[in-house]
């Protein structure tokens, strides 16, 4: 707004209208003559409004709020106290369970015993008391807690209601409870290997209790399933446990496997230990032979050596190899256990267990071939199972020559026993390979599979696996009605850089039932001693095979095989192989035992029905 | 006039007033209750926990292995012992029905079963006096004429298990403990073993746990049961006293613990 220059200003203009007609100011009315009475009021209305603005403002925020609060926050504070969901689990830590839902750890509430120093009155004679109560407390270490200058001491944990009761009962100021959890094996020593133990805070040193410490104490409401059945981790464990001390072994392995979707049904490694407290033992018995352990496996490897002998194309089970001659390569000279100075067929070779054959056949394949095989079958890294302890194999590198005829009879590659028996799972089963797990496959979910081997390879592979019991090194291995298959070995250890004679690993892989194979059991016995009754052999066939054979007496009942007869025509249709090769099996049984009608012909009106599995 | 409505709206104000103290009181208590509630369902969920590691510590395998060798002459079953489904004749048309249907003969396996699966059987046998500890058939408890629940049969099942610890077990005042060493299957049951020693209202108490999945309501686990069960029971057990169970019985019954026809 502009002033004119000749507009004095002030309020004597106001009394003078029309005067400054050229200047653009426009005086008030002149009936309303703006007194200070005027101004006054006015501001003072302008002033009440301002305050009725703010107070309608700040209200009405305190009414909005109001019926927020009271209409629309549903009634109020939140509740103090919200109904406990009953399927909610107290501990911070999953349970574990085995796959009939037997628990082989759980966490247990228990009072653990501290105290704050600075709220002792007389360290004295609260230690006094406090040994009193507890005796296994030693009175100077209590007494230095005690006295010193920390506001939080352990005094001692994880208490039994009786000791909790009685240090409560003393009423010593400064000394009070914690709720803490405690690990529990139920299932103790049985499953020590698998499950692991866990420290004294509850988090997993060893075992399924490791591998999985985040899973377990993220969902502790879910127990964890694992694949292992604790009635056949019994029947392992005694059974080898029984082994071991009739052999004065230096400890054993077991696994029984399910060749069908990779599921480690038991798995004892010997000696174990007592989760419960395994601190201060003898660091050997922490050792698990069955994953971590690597040897050479020996014999046994011939299985993978036959397999790739067939998967090749290029040998049948009827050629025969020289197994007469000793293989000189470099300074090295590779003889046979029972040198039979002939050729032998591959089936031969393999019921025999030779050497040499084994050489001959590996010399027709080539290296490169069992190289991409073996690795194939998963020799050249860690299994995958889910156990922190996880052997890696010893591979030759560089694969010379010495190496592959060496690995066609296994040595000179270690691998852990699981190594062995998945790798042998899918080449029986038709072929497949599994990734071994200690969790439960949920039913229905695909299982991931590799196909490693063809069918027919797989389908000779059984038939091989039957001749060897049948007729060959595992014979002590049979089980009538659970047409037991298999493969033994015997591998000498190596001390330094030379093998023992006297050291050795003895082992057997058996399978059952051989005319569709589900499930393996093998056994593995480090240092086994020849005894009186076993002629002072301490092979394979002698010490393993005897114990896979009375472990698959008692576990086919548990495991629902049905029993059959090795003889009847179907199933020596799936097993039947001789020592020249061939797989008919009428040609070679005398007329007189000519097939038969089944016996089941008489009651064949009947509807049959199969039997539940 | 206005007076009255002053009154009117002061006796309202004051009536709504004393209405909601005496809810947020109720609220409080309520509160209070619930609080206590959880801490018990804590202590309870705490105590089945225990339950549940004490179960399966006492059935662990080399533990029974070791009982059934001093108890119970079986051995290992062997493959000649199993016979294939089709190889037994179908039963002829005009044979007469099975006599009596043995509903207590194959239970599930109960450490198969859910954790709170265990607390029925402590509910239903509850109201049994020890004395019983034959296995009652199921015609001999039933009193004539008597309106009998469709849960009966489960509960009898359930009684037919008799209430004996394993010589092993610190025994509590129960006559049947006395008995010689001979076990009968069922009672390797250890949950039974402590069930009763504990009070009564422990019952009444856990019931309301009882899954249902049993077939039957809930509020019945505990109801019909003292109705039912103590008057035929000292019967029936004064009818058959020396009952002891056939080898095969034991057999059938040992085998379905085991799951292994499962």
């Amino acid at each position: 707004m502009t002033i004119p220059p000749h507009d004095q200003g002030g309020p004597a203009g106001y009394g003078q209208p029309g005067a400054s007609t050229g200047s653009s100011y426009v005086p008030p009315p002149a009936h309303k003559p703006r007194t200070s009475l005027t101004v006054a009021l006015e501001q003072s209305r302008y002033r009440l409004m301002v305050t009725a603005a703010v107070v309608t403002a700040v209200f009405g925020a305190i009414g909005v709020k109001l019926s927020l609060a009271t209409l629309f926050a549903g009634g109020g504070e939140p509740r103090q106290h919200v109904a406990l969901e009953l399927d909610n689990t107290t501990s911070n830590r999953a349970d574990i369970i085995d796959r009939n839902g037997n628990l082989l750890a759980t966490s247990l509430v228990t009072q653990s015993l501290y105290a704050d120093p600075k709220l002792v009155s007389r360290p004295e004679e609260a230690a006094q008391k406090l040994v009193s109560a507890l005796p296994e407390l030693d009175y100077k270490e209590v007494l230095g807690k005690l006295s010193g200058d920390r506001r939080f001491v352990w005094l001692k944990r994880n208490l039994t209601p009786k000791q909790q009761a009685a240090v409560h009962r003393l009423g010593i100021p400064g000394v009070s409870f914690e709720r803490e959890e405690r690990r529990f094996y139920p299932a103790g020593p049985l499953t020590s290997h698998i499950v692991g133990f866990t420290g004294i805070d509850n988090n997993g040193l060893a075992g399924m209790e490791q591998g999985f410490n985040k899973r377990l104490t993220a969902e502790p409401g879910t127990p964890l399933q694992l694949s292992v059945d604790l009635r056949l981790q019994h029947v392992l464990k005694k059974e080898l446990a029984a082994t071991v001390q009739e052999f004065s072994a230096i400890g054993a392995a077991g696994i029984i496997f399910d060749v069908r979707n990779g599921e480690v049904m038991a798995m004892v490694s010997l000696p174990d230990f007592d989760p419960q407290d395994p601190t201060g033992l003898d660091p050997d018995t922490l050792f698990n032979r069955a994953t971590l352990g690597v040897y050479e496996m020996g014999s046994t490897f011939k299985i993978f050596n036959s397999a790739l002998a067939f998967d090749s194309g290029k040998i049948r089970v009827s050629d025969a190899f020289d197994a007469a001659h000793p293989i000189k390569i470099g300074r090295f000279t590779i003889n046979d256990y029972h040198n039979l100075h002939r050729a032998l067929t591959v089936a031969e070779v393999f019921q025999h267990s030779s050497n040499l054959g084994s050489v001959r056949m590996v010399q027709q394949i080539g290296i490169a071939a069992q190289k991409s095989f073996m690795t194939k079958m998963g020799f050249t890294k860690p299994t995958g199972l889910e156990l922190p302890e996880n052997g890696w194999p010893l591979v030759p590198n560089p694969w010379r020559e010495v190496n592959s005829y060496t690995i066609s009879f296994g040595h000179g590659i270690s691998v852990s026993p699981m190594h062995t028996v998945a790798a042998a799972a899918s080449v029986i089963n038709g072929g497949q390979f599994h990734t071994p797990t200690l969790l439960r496959r949920q039913p229905g979910a695909e299982i991931p599979t590799e196909q490693v081997v063809s069918r027919q390879t797989s389908d000779m592979m059984r038939r091989m696996f039957r001749f060897v019991v049948a007729d060959g090194t595992g014979k002590s291995a049979d089980v009538k009605g659970y047409v037991v298959g298999g493969k033994t070995g015997t591998a000498d250890k190596q001390k330094g850089r030379h093998y023992q004679k006297n050291s050795r690993m003895s082992s057997f892989l058996g399978a059952f039932p051989m005319q569709d194979p589900r499930y393996i059991v093998y056994v593995l016995v480090d240092e086994p001693k020849a005894t009186a009754k076993t002629y002072g052999y301490a092979t394979g066939g002698w010490v393993a095979a005897p114990a896979v054979g009375r472990i698959i007496k008692q576990v086919g009942p548990l495991l629902n095989v049905p029993t059959v007869d090795e003889n009847a025509p179907e199933i020596l249709n799936s097993t039947y192989l001789n020592a020249a090769g061939s797989t008919n099996w009428q040609q070679s049984l005398p007329p007189v035992t000519a097939p038969t009608p089944p016996k089941g012909s008489t009651v064949a009106s009947f509807p049959t029905q199969t039997k539940p599995r | 006039m206005k007076g009255k409505t002053w009154l009117f709206w002061g006796g309202l104000i004051a009536a709504a007033g004393g209405v909601l103290f005496q809810t947020s009181y109720d609220v409080q208590d309520l509160e209070e209750k619930l609080a206590g509630l959880n801490r018990k369902i804590i202590l309870e969920q705490e105590s089945i926990q225990v339950l549940k590691a004490e179960w399966s510590y006492l059935n662990d395998p080399s533990k029974l292995e070791a009982l059934a060798h001093a108890y119970l002459p079986l051995q290992p079953t062997e493959a000649r012992q199993f016979l294939a489904l089709e190889m037994i004749p179908m039963r002829p048309a005009d044979a007469p029905p099975p006599a009596a249907t043995t509903p207590g003969l194959a239970p599930l396996p109960p450490m198969v079963r859910a954790p709170g699966a265990a607390v029925p059987q402590v509910a239903a046998r509850m109201p049994v006096p020890a004395a019983s500890t034959g296995i009652v058939p199921v015609s001999a408890t039933l009193p004539a004429g008597a309106a009998i629940p469709k849960t009966v049969p489960m509960a009898k099942a359930l009684e037919r298990a008799p209430v004996v610890v394993p010589a092993a077990l610190p025994a509590p005042a129960d006559p049947s403990a006395a008995r010689p060493a001979r076990i009968k299957p069922a009672a390797l049951v250890p949950g039974a073993a402590r069930a009763p020693s504990e009070p009564a209202p422990a019952a009444g108490r856990m019931a309301p746990n009882v899954p249902t999945a049993l077939n039957r309501p809930t509020e019945l686990a505990s109801r019909p049961m003292p109705v039912a069960a103590p008057t035929p029971a000292p019967k029936a057990a004064a009818a058959q006293p020396s009952y002891q169970p056939k080898p095969t019985d034991s057999l059938g019954l040992l085998v379905a613990r085991l799951g292994a026809n499962r």
